[in-house]
């Protein structure tokens, strides 16, 4: 065959990779979105639930012997659906104890209300990452499932000349991060629930005035959103190796991702996943594989400045 | 906000005599002490905890052994000081170290090479006798005399573990390899043991490279690496990874792509490839045939004591931190020995002057233990490891040599 | 601050510095002479942090940036060029300065949470660039000989005392900023950006200056954590840990103040290190745990750092002296404006939609010096945006506006206040951390040289509406009927030659409104020209020579009160048809 074919392989590889990596992204994207989108909050601890939710993956797998006992898929999709209960009432406690109690001192604006719980999501953070050092020690796990290094063959030409990868593993966190963002979105506009998340969004002050509880939305989409972020560690942690400081590799994406895809827009958030996946694994064929990171964070600072409102946002900051 | 500032002083005196009084409890008995600096907390504590088990291990076996003989029998104790993954924390922690020093005559570690540039640092200003297993160039590169690395450096190491490869590989497989991929990480443990290559050391060889491949951990995903082997089909692959989630991924998609499972021989450096961690994330399946490069692993000298060491540390089995980490405090008891002081100087003198072929000699790789005026290990040997069946034994030097090498003979 | 006697600050500083002199020379363990060197080197950090984000609201999470560039300059200097860090290190602050110039120029464009994050994306960019550059890590070669020459003293007391040096200067420089119109401005923009461009501070270029001085800042306590460390990595100086410690000794310490910064790393460095040396070895992971919950348990209960809890604690209940009564007035006789009065300001044929909306089509109107001229109109007839669009915070789409003969369109509204435009809103724009004086001097900056000519006219202006015994107090303590007066003091402190007041009398009851208007009566006779919006029907009668009449972004009556009250049109627009007969008949 022509010289072309490698290339050929190598792009579409490259894009299928892209779109696997992207969806992952897209998933603890949307659990940020969400979080970010709804409360205004700067969540630097996010990156530690990441990481809570990969150790329970573990616990559910070799600490109960399940994934021996019934099998590693079976056990991955119980762990996969529990996580989300289990962190959501985590998340649910966390906000009561700590984010809802901070007191706020007569005449502080808006901005320093956010930014005495960002310093407390630090706190949080520091807290998370070295008490699970002091629980599981600084070794790196893995679940080690087989899925791991596994890969569907896809052979798009017919022939073999061309043969496409897709991880098995990949395959299976993109299609939950799917089904949990597309459950999301019902939540968000097909439920009355959502839209009282919605309204505490867009205007806190005529939500309150609508008879919504703002303060119980803000701990419920807290909730939802650790849940979500637990549930991307669980299937993450199924082809990443992890230690407790593991949440630091993905929160820069997540919160790149985010702002991408648009600030109050929760779905505009997974789509911000998706390209920050692709970008990644796109400007490998053409620039060195060492600024794959600089990359990123270009595209971050170019749509930030080209379009503020993020790819998908709906308005722009008010004055 | 003008009245605000009588209180701070305030609060800083006392945060200062909050210092010094934590300070006081630091002292303690007239045992000799050997300093360990190493990061046991933070991400690297890991690592950090198996040097810590070699010097604890050396340690019992000299005061068991009736302590320093030139000393009147005087008894050793280990003073650990935590690196943390900073440089500013290794600083601190060497800052801290001979500040109270009462006592300590010598000092080893502190794994990765920017904590132990950091480290000695201080060291030197403190003419303390410093001994480290990190295999930087730079270390012994600033003219410093209180220090001396116990294995060979980096540059060394590349271009001395290569023909060795080679000649291996020929030995094994009835055939000489002439295409390389490398693949490596951006941090200057990695880089400077590729660079070398890069520059000419590969062409000299005759073996020219087909992809090299640089990146910034950490990797997220390793498709595109892979691909690009699977594109130019070099004959073996030189990985050399710091980072474990890295070199897990990367075995991982090998594995996927049908390279893996010795397909592709791949040489990596750097001893968490043969790490008990390793072996359970990974499984005994990706790892069988690989091949590390490492500066020092439990060899056939030490086929005596290594099963006593190796079951009193716990660990399934012992590898480079350990074992460097036991021989370090080994030197340091023989330069103590040697010296009849424990004088900072004479025991630096000692050290340099060290010369042997046995006694401490006998937990590194290559037949003499002795240093250039640099203070870089001469006669250092490079140890080449291979997983097979499941354990990695050392293939390489021959005479050390615990198993044959396996290479595909495609 | 601005108000208040800053002698006793600079004392403060001074006591610190002898004080902290003392305690070098008392230590004799180089450990505790090292945490001494660390301990400012992130004061400094904070403070540089502070200087720009504390003040001006913009909160950076990327101070990594100016640090790390910092640190590298003065070790590339000296490991490549052999040049002293005495010079590498004003070199460091160099390169931070013109590195906040650049990237504040490049980010100011965004606000909130959305300039936050932007600014995490430059140093971790920078380091991934700084390990592909191959300077993973970089140290610092020994000298042996000419060791003070290159900073690399044998005895660690001299490097605390330099980086006590380090910290004089910059708590000089915070206090120079902090009681001068530079930190008045930031913190008014911090409060409200919008109020304080029409206030006539150029925001844009606060910002810029403030992110220039902190970036030097930061790039100095770089260079020099450089010169202590003698190593340095990307991941060290670039890292996302050293933003957070810069953000976390300020927002321990307390935003926005000078002793914040300080009192957050002198706490902060010693018992993290603390932990870390007696708990690290041990407990892997606990120090970070104790850390964390006393990060925690200061954000719950000291929400706003250490110093603003003490402050509120100790120093608050100094509150405001007595209020101020309403003085019943009566109005002055009905000034007669002359028909050969000069027109000051001239509107041609404005419009301005926004998306399908017509807010403003086609506007034409005449203000002649020192008329009070009544515009009205239902609600959303565009009354507010045809202000806006007279001080420049919209720009029109199509139209002239012209002051005394000067086209005005196109100015920011900065230059506009400049130019004598000065402009209340229809809810009071307050800086309410700032004192009653400190909201006025901020309107006051625009046309003084000096800050204490500025000073001078924000207490002339005070006194003008009657506020000059309260100046002391927190705008926060205010009524509402003093803060209207507050922001018509404000105003009047630029030295405008007309105002225009967004309803001014909402929420005051009749005998404040009386009031008021007598007070606006007499600025009127005194030469000042009025543009008033207002709902008070009954008062704009009394009070305004003419009205101008919107609906619907169009004038549909323009003419004397008596006149335009009667016309048909006007009362379609506010009642509907059906009550044009009864409001004639009346």
């Amino acid at each position: 065959m022509t010289d072309m074919l490698p290339g050929l392989e190598t792009v579409l590889q490259t894009l299928a990779t892209g779109l696997l990596v992207g969806c992952t992204y897209g998933l603890m994207c949307v659990a940020l979105g969400l979080i970010f989108g709804i409360m205004r909050l700067i969540n630097f601890a996010q990156g530690d639930f990441l990481m809570l939710g990969m150790y329970f993956a573990l616990a559910i797998l070799s600490g109960l012997g399940l994934g021996t006992s019934i099998g590693s898929l079976p056990a991955l999709l119980l762990a996969a659906l529990a996580s989300i209960p289990a962190f959501f009432l985590l998340g649910w406690v966390l906000h009561s104890l700590l984010l809802a109690r901070i007191a706020q001192r007569r005449g502080a604006t808006e901005g320093e209300a956010h930014q005495t719980q960002l310093i407390m999501t630090l706190g949080i953070s520091l807290v998370l990452s070295n008490g699970a050092l002091m629980a599981f020690g600084s070794t790196p796990v893995s679940l080690n499932t087989p899925l791991a290094s596994q890969a569907f063959v896809l052979d798009p030409l017919g022939g073999g000349d061309v043969l496409v990868f897709l991880n098995e593993a990949r395959v299976l966190a993109a299609v939950a991060a799917l089904i949990a963002a597309g459950g999301l979105y019902a939540l968000l506009h097909r439920t009355d629930l959502g839209r009282r998340l919605r309204a505490s969004a867009d205007n806190p002050l005529a939500a309150t005035y609508m008879g919504i509880d703002v303060v119980w939305s803000y701990r419920v989409t807290f909730g939802l959103g650790f849940g979500l972020t637990a549930l991307a560690g669980v299937m993450v942690a199924t082809y990443y190796p992890f230690q407790p400081y593991v949440g630091l590799d993905f929160v820069i994406v997540m919160y790149a991702g985010v702002v991408l895809g648009g600030l109050g827009s929760v779905m505009g958030s997974f789509w911000g996943g998706v390209i920050i996946g692709l970008v990644q694994q796109l400007s490998t064929l053409v620039l060195p594989l060492q600024l794959q990171g600089t990359t990123v964070f270009v595209v971050f600072l170019l749509i930030l400045l080209i379009r503020p409102q993020g790819l998908f946002g709906r308005s722009v900051e008010r004055a | 906000m003008n009245r605000i500032g009588r209180k701070s002083p305030l609060l800083l005196v006392s945060a200062l005599a909050c210092l010094m009084g934590m300070g006081a409890a630091a002292q303690a008995a007239d045992d000799l002490k050997i300093a360990l600096i190493a990061p046991v907390s933070g991400p690297m504590a890991r690592q950090g905890d198996l040097m810590r088990k070699g010097a604890e291990l050396a340690i019992q076996d000299i005061n068991a052994a009736g302590g320093i003989k030139a000393l009147g029998g005087a008894k050793l104790s280990l003073l650990v000081e935590d690196a943390g993954d900073k440089v500013e924390t290794a600083k601190n922690a060497a800052q801290r170290l001979v500040a109270n020093r009462q006592g300590v005559v010598a000092g080893t570690g502190s794994w990765s090479s920017s904590l132990t540039l950091a480290v000695t640092e201080v060291t030197e200003r403190a003419a303390l006798p410093w001994v480290t297993l990190s295999y930087a160039d730079q270390i012994t590169d600033r003219g410093f005399k209180y220090v001396v690395q116990t294995v060979p450096v980096a540059s060394q190491l590349a271009l001395n573990a290569m023909p060795t490869v080679l000649e291996m590989a020929q030995t094994a497989s009835g055939k000489k390899p002439t295409k390389v991929a490398i693949i490596s990480d951006s941090t200057a443990a990695s880089q400077a043991f590729v660079q070398p290559l890069r520059d000419g050391g590969f062409q000299k060889l005759g073996v020219q490279v087909v992809a090299d491949e640089v990146f910034t951990p950490p990797l997220n995903d390793a498709t595109s690496m892979v691909q690009k082997l699977r594109a130019t089909r070099p004959d073996f692959l030189l990985f050399y990874s710091t980072g474990f989630p890295d070199a897990k991924l990367v075995l991982n998609k090998m594995n996927e792509f049908g390279l893996g499972k010795g397909k592709l021989p791949t040489v990596t450096v750097g001893v968490q490839f043969a790490s008990p961690e390793m072996l359970k994330a990974v499984g005994p399946e990706l790892l069988e045939g690989l091949i590390l490069v490492a500066p020092n692993w439990p060899s056939k000298t030490q086929e005596a004591a290594l099963p006593s060491l190796t079951s009193r540390s716990g660990e399934p089995w012992l590898g480079q931190d350990t074992i460097s980490t036991y021989g370090d405090v080994m030197l340091i008891k023989d330069a103590l020995e040697r010296a009849g002081s424990a004088d900072g100087d004479k025991v630096m003198q000692a050290l340099r002057t060290t010369d042997r072929k046995d006694g401490p000699a006998d937990f590194y790789l290559g037949d003499r233990l002795a240093f250039d005026d640099k203070g870089r290990r001469v006669g250092g040997a490079v140890g080449l490891i291979q997983w097979q069946s499941g354990l990695p034994y050392l293939i390489w030097p021959k005479e050390d040599a615990v198993k044959t090498p396996l290479w595909p003979k495609s | 601050m601005f108000s208040t006697r800053p002698r006793l600050a600079y004392f403060a500083v001074a006591i610190i510095a002898v004080l902290y002199v003392a305690a070098i020379f008392l230590t004799t363990n180089s450990y505790y002479q090292l945490m001494l060197a660390l301990v400012p080197v992130w004061a400094v950090m904070g403070l540089s942090w502070n200087v720009f984000s504390g003040y001006s609201g913009l909160v950076s999470f990327g101070h990594a940036a100016f640090f790390g560039l910092g640190a590298y300059t003065t070790t590339l200097l000296f490991a490549k060029l052999n040049i002293t860090p005495w010079i590498g290190i004003p070199a460091a602050a160099l390169v931070g300065c013109l590195a906040g110039v650049l990237i504040g120029a490049i980010t100011f464009r965004l606000r909130g949470h959305y300039f936050a994050l932007a600014m995490l994306a430059y140093p971790l960019a920078m380091l991934y660039v700084f390990e592909w550059a191959r300077l993973q890590e970089v140290s610092f070669p020994m000298k042996r000989e000419d060791a003070a020459f290159y900073m690399q003293f044998h005895d660690q007391r001299w490097n605390a005392l330099i980086a006590l040096g380090l910290l004089v200067i910059a708590l000089l420089v915070s206090l120079k900023v902090e009681r001068s119109r530079f930190g008045m401005s930031l913190l008014a923009i911090k409060q409200n950006e919008i109020a304080a461009e029409v206030a006539g501070i150029d925001s844009y270029r606060w910002k810029l200056k403030a992110i220039a001085l902190s970036g030097a800042l930061a790039g100095a306590a770089g260079g020099f954590y450089a010169v202590v460390l003698l190593v340095v990595t990307p991941f060290t100086v670039f890292g996302l840990a050293t933003s957070a410690q810069a953000l976390i000794v300020t927002m321990f310490g307390g935003v926005g103040t000078l002793w914040g910064p300080v009192v957050g790393a002198a706490f902060l460095v010693p018992v993290s290190e603390i932990l870390h040396a007696e708990l690290g070895g041990k407990f892997p992971g606990i120090q970070g745990v104790v850390f964390g919950i006393a990060i925690i348990l200061v954000m719950m209960k000291m929400p706003q750092g250490i110093v603003w809890a003490v402050r509120d604690r100790f120093f608050a209940g100094k509150g405001r002296p007595a209020g101020s009564a309403v003085t019943p007035a009566h109005l002055a006789p009905a000034f007669i404006l002359s028909e050969a009065a000069e027109t000051l300001l001239e509107v041609q044929g404005v419009s301005r939609r926004f998306g399908g909306v017509k807010a403003l089509t086609d506007v034409t109107l005449k203000v002649r010096k020192q008329e009070i001229l009544g515009i009205i109109g239902p609600n959303g007839a565009g009354k507010t945006t045809l202000f806006n669009v007279l001080n420049g915070l919209v720009t029109p789409d199509a139209g002239s506006i012209h002051l005394k003969g000067t086209q005005m369109v196109g100015l920011p509204a900065n230059r506009i206040c400049a130019k004598g435009v000065g402009r209340t809103f229809q809810v009071a724009r307050v800086f309410a951390r700032m004192s009653l004086m400190e909201n006025v001097v901020v309107g006051a900056f625009v046309g003084a040289p000096t800050d204490a000519e500025a000073a001078e006219r924000a207490k002339a202006a005070l006194t003008r509406v009657g506020l000059g015994h309260l100046g002391e107090a927190p705008a926060d303590t205010l009524t509402n009927y003093e803060l209207r007066l507050m922001e018509l003091a404000r105003a009047l402190a630029g030295g405008p030659v007309i105002i225009l007041l967004d309803e001014p009398f909402a929420g005051l009851d009749a005998g404040e409104v009386r009031a008021f208007m007598a007070l606006l009566r007499t600025l009127r006779d005194e030469g000042m020209t009025i543009a008033i919006i207002e709902h008070t029907m009954q008062a704009m009668v009394q009070l305004v020579d003419r009205f101008v009449v919107l609906d619907h972004g169009c004038v549909i009556a323009d003419g004397p009160p008596r006149e335009v009250v009667r016309d048909r049109t006007v009362i379609t627009a506010y009642l509907g048809d059906k009550w044009v007969p009864d409001a004639v008949a009346s």
